[in-house]
């Protein structure tokens, strides 16, 4: 395995402590959190555009309905500091 | 007059889908075949999913959180026995006929995503960080820190004043970094055992409703023969990082909503 420079001292971190034995049971756990669901249904997935689609829902409604608006995000960005940059970020 | 009724897609499949164990969960689900693809959908009231009607249903939280579950319960029901591409909650045609030709103008695109998608899962990765924790877990290590103390206890009033000042710089310009490499490890670390992977938005304390603050939203396309691999690497990162301020969360498999955009730049 490849492991970036920077990522090395975790692990020989793993080295170091006890090998952990995996559990075999990876199933998703059963209280997976709505949040974990609307972050997904609601802001990813295939969007077509096109005459045959009568409406696409605004993600931002909905956290509009939460009072929350999209300045709180980068408020918080902001308040710890510049957001770390990875070659993979998404361009918004 | 009868009613309007709208047609609902939940997710397009190259298999015939299994909807038995769907049924309950939404009204008239069934699916509609063309040009080699498998399209969920479902039958559902223009008065609560037309234009006027989502726009004011959108508002309504408990409605979102209903609608929003259900649509996600089905995909995964799908997903149990093929390869899914996920919709967005509220694609909507007016009829089968418009989903059909949809089908159609989206098949080389389709394609495209299912044979990307084949014999892969999708996993997610929410990093929070309790700021007073993570000080606590470093003040006592950090030389620098450590050094000023000292000078501290053995410093004037007036100077003490200004080197207290300077300690808490340091300590937040330590919080911040000890955040950027926990998230940028994390996130680097799992994206070498990935297919691809996606670092995604994060969301307000108002959202998560959690009291530390969200630090990594991620997502990765894992392939099956890797989640092993995968997991033993997060618990890896959660040995390192929890109790140090950290909490790592991570959840799946997710139907690929991440991994099939259109419209994405491809990685």
């Amino acid at each position: 395995m490849i492991v970036p420079a920077h990522g090395r001292h975790i692990i020989s971190a793993v080295f170091q402590e006890k090998r952990y034995k995996m559990n075999n049971a990876v199933a998703k756990s059963k209280d997976v959190t709505l949040l974990e669901i609307l972050d997904r249904v609601l802001d990813k997935g295939v969007v077509i555009a096109g005459d045959m689609v009568i409406s696409v829902a605004d993600v931002d409604l909905i956290y509009l309905g939460l009072k929350v608006l999209l300045s709180s995000v980068e408020t918080m960005e902001k308040l710890r500091g510049s957001p770390f940059i990875s070659p993979m970020q998404e361009a918004k | 007059m009868a009613k309007q009724q709208l047609v609902y897609l939940y997710c397009v499949a190259d298999r015939e889908p299994e909807l038995k164990e769907t049924e309950g969960l939404a009204d008239n689900l069934y699916f509609v075949c063309n040009n080699g693809f498998y399209a969920v959908a479902g039958k559902v009231e223009e008065e609560e999913f037309g234009q006027e009607g989502l726009k004011r249903n959108m508002a309504d939280f408990e409605w979102v959180k209903a609608k929003a579950s259900v649509h996600e319960r089905i995909i995964e029901l799908v997903m149990a026995d093929t390869d899914v591409i996920p919709f967005k909650f509220g694609t909507l045609f007016n009829t089968n006929d418009s989903l059909k030709a949809m089908l159609d103008q989206y098949g080389e695109e389709f394609k495209a995503i299912l044979r990307k998608l084949a014999h892969k899962q999708e996993w997610g990765l929410k990093i929070y960080c309790n700021p007073e924790k993570l000080k606590t877990s470093f003040s006592n290590d950090e030389a620098e820190i450590l050094k000023i103390e000292n000078e501290i206890k053995f410093s004037s009033v007036g100077k003490s004043y200004f080197l207290k000042k300077k300690k808490d710089e340091l300590i937040e310009k330590t919080l911040n970094e000890r955040i950027n490499e926990c998230g940028q490890e994390s996130f680097e670390l799992l994206k070498e055992l990935s297919f691809e992977a996606h670092i995604n938005r994060l969301l307000p304390r108002e959202v998560t409703e959690r009291e530390d603050e969200m630090v990594l939203n991620s997502a990765f396309l894992v392939d099956r023969d890797e989640v092993g691999d995968f997991h033993n690497m997060v618990d890896t990162l959660k040995m390192h990082y929890e109790g140090k301020g950290f909490l790592i969360d991570c959840t799946g498999p997710w139907p690929p909503y991440n991994f099939c955009g259109l419209s994405r730049e491809k990685v």
